[in-house]
């Protein structure tokens, strides 16, 4: 088992690829986990966070690369018990207990957390004796999580399970799932939405198109994304010539309104006030989402477009912020 | 994996519509078929194991539709990251349509003693379940290669083809007497013919015949091959 700051490694991707097709929904990545790591994987819907996932949980093997957990292939650590999983398609199972499913599933496992453990960190005690099929959306997550913990497994792979949960729910989420990951065990979920990944990771893992474009910590993207916004009202003008402003790195507009992004704030205002056009100039830090966009603009990646990826299921909420 | 069957079965037990048209059915159309009319006590022991029969197939398929909505809700795939193998998640489903098609049998059964007055020595009632136990294995490979293979949808309606189509076809329903001949013929190289043989033959008073048993086997083969060949096709998708 390779080491990194003396710290156990639990998961390691080597140039993992995974084609569909002509869409490499894995390209090539690189990605290390130490143990006791909670790790976010963020990227908008098909940037190939669920292949990723797959991959990991050996659910599917990588057409070129390696992926390794604990040090041995991913289906050893599967039979080993080490792996929980809440997958993102999983449905409600009919007729079955609360209780009855996480039980099941904890008795799989060779140590696993008292089944009552488990209800309560999943805040579902008092449903454990409801049937499955009877619960609300955001019950079956919950009831998703539980099994995923039930046994009680060395990695906790959670992918996009904020989904369904409105905003309480989801606080007592990330609570619960804080709380798992305080006992020392490794965590890795994905999402699309930023705040999650920024607020509850101990490091963000940025996807686009299949490949990690950035990692870090939520201060360490910002930084990398580079500098500032200068926001401008246009009134009227061309934006000709804007791109060529010192400092400048990118052009948006939003309506009337010019967006730079820019490396050099000071040297870009001083210039755009060469220009006479100042109307109600704003400069700000790049926010995270800035810097996401910055990170995954790459291509025509916009938002709203939807890369191919057979994961990329139902839901056509693209990144989006919480509020 | 003994948990594993014992949550199978209790979701099957469960299923309204199984209890309905896997136990229910059998017993509604087997009294029916036996008191409409004028019916001798010897059609009353036939349809009795051919209803059994009916209703052992019926459960005995309707596994595969429990593997087909497991895999369209994602249930199997949940199941491959834990540390259950495949093997024995599809072990344990093949044992719980062996476990379940046990209600539909004594069911029939219970009617035909209680009911219509069949009268059977001891050891023939049991040699009669047992062998419609094994009897009905061919019949849940048959579900479980229609569950990997096909949606939930295409499984119900498959399984109600087969299930339908085969016991008509095999005689469960009406004597193979009635049938023109070429029709006869056909119905004895049925699955469902055979298996229901296996018990009118120890109803009568004597071993199936090696001709019951040597088709039955066929059909094990042929269906147990499907079921493998569907498996491990959708093992990949799963």
């Amino acid at each position: 088992m390779t080491k990194t700051d003396g710290t156990p490694v639990a998961v390691s991707f080597t140039g993992a690829v995974k084609t569909f097709g002509a869409v490499r929904a894995v390209d090539g990545v690189d990605l290390e986990i130490r143990r006791g790591e909670t790790v976010a994987l963020l990227g908008r819907n098909g940037a190939g966070k669920s292949s990723t996932i797959a991959l990991l949980l050996g659910l599917d093997t990588p057409d070129e690369g390696t992926v390794s957990l604990f040090g041995g292939t991913p289906e050893q650590a599967v039979r080993a018990g080490q792996v929980g999983a809440m997958l993102q398609e999983g449905r409600a199972v009919p007729r079955v207990t609360v209780r009855e499913l996480v039980s099941f599933v904890a008795g799989r496992y060779p140590a696993p957390m008292p089944v009552a453990d488990a209800l309560a960190l999943a805040g579902i005690e008092e449903l454990a004796q409801r049937r499955v099929d009877k619960l609300s959306g955001g019950q079956t997550q919950r009831v998703r999580f539980a099994v995923a913990l039930a046994g009680n497994p060395a990695l906790l792979v959670l992918d996009e399970p904020t989904a369904a949960l409105d905003v309480e729910a989801r606080h007592a989420f990330w609570t619960s799932m804080r709380a798992y990951a305080r006992r020392g065990h490794t965590v890795l979920f994905s999402t699309h939405y930023l705040e999650e990944a920024d607020a509850h990771a101990d490091r963000i893992v940025v996807i686009d198109h299949g490949r990690v474009v950035a990692m870090g910590s939520g201060e360490e993207l910002k930084r990398a994304a580079g500098g500032s916004l200068v926001s401008f009202d246009l009134a009227g003008r061309g934006t000709e010539g804007l791109s060529l402003l010192p400092g400048v790195t990118a052009v948006e507009v939003r309506g009337d309104r010019a967006r730079l992004r820019t490396d050099d704030s000071d040297a870009t205002v001083i210039a755009l006030a060469g220009l006479n056009a100042i109307r109600g100039l704003e400069v700000a830090p790049a926010s995270l989402d800035d810097a996401f966009m910055a990170l995954t603009s790459g291509s025509d990646s916009r938002p709203g477009s939807r890369s191919d990826d057979r994961t990329g299921s139902g839901s056509d909420t693209d990144l989006e912020t919480v509020r | 994996m003994i948990d594993y069957l014992r949550l199978e079965v209790r979701r099957t037990l469960r299923d309204t519509m199984f209890v309905i048209f896997g136990v229910g059915m059998p017993v509604m159309m087997y009294l029916l078929f036996t008191n409409l009319g004028e019916n001798d006590p010897e059609w009353k022991t036939i349809s009795m194991v051919g209803m059994a029969a009916y209703g052992a197939v019926g459960s005995a398929l309707s596994t595969g539709g429990g593997v087909a909505e497991d895999k369209t809700i994602g249930w199997l795939r949940q199941l491959r990251v834990t540390p259950m193998t495949p093997r024995q998640v599809v072990a344990g489903r093949a044992l719980t349509g062996s476990v379940t098609v046990l209600p539909s049998i004594a069911a029939v059964l219970v009617a035909g003693g209680l009911v219509n007055g069949v009268r059977l020595d001891v050891w023939q009632w049991a040699a009669v379940a047992l062998l419609l136990w094994l009897g009905s294995i061919p019949f849940t490979l048959l579900g479980l290669g229609n569950g990997y293979r096909l949606t939930a949808q295409t499984t119900g309606v498959a399984n109600m083809v087969c299930n339908l189509g085969l016991s008509v076809l095999g005689g469960l329903w009406f004597p193979i007497a009635l049938f023109p001949g070429w029709l006869q013929s056909v119905s004895s190289y049925t699955p469902t013919n055979r298996f229901a043989q296996l018990g009118t033959a120890v109803a009568d008073g004597h071993a199936p015949s090696a001709a019951a048993v040597t088709v039955l086997a066929a059909w094990l083969l042929a269906f147990g091959s499907y079921a493998v060949v569907s498996y491990r096709r959708a093992a990949r998708t799963i």
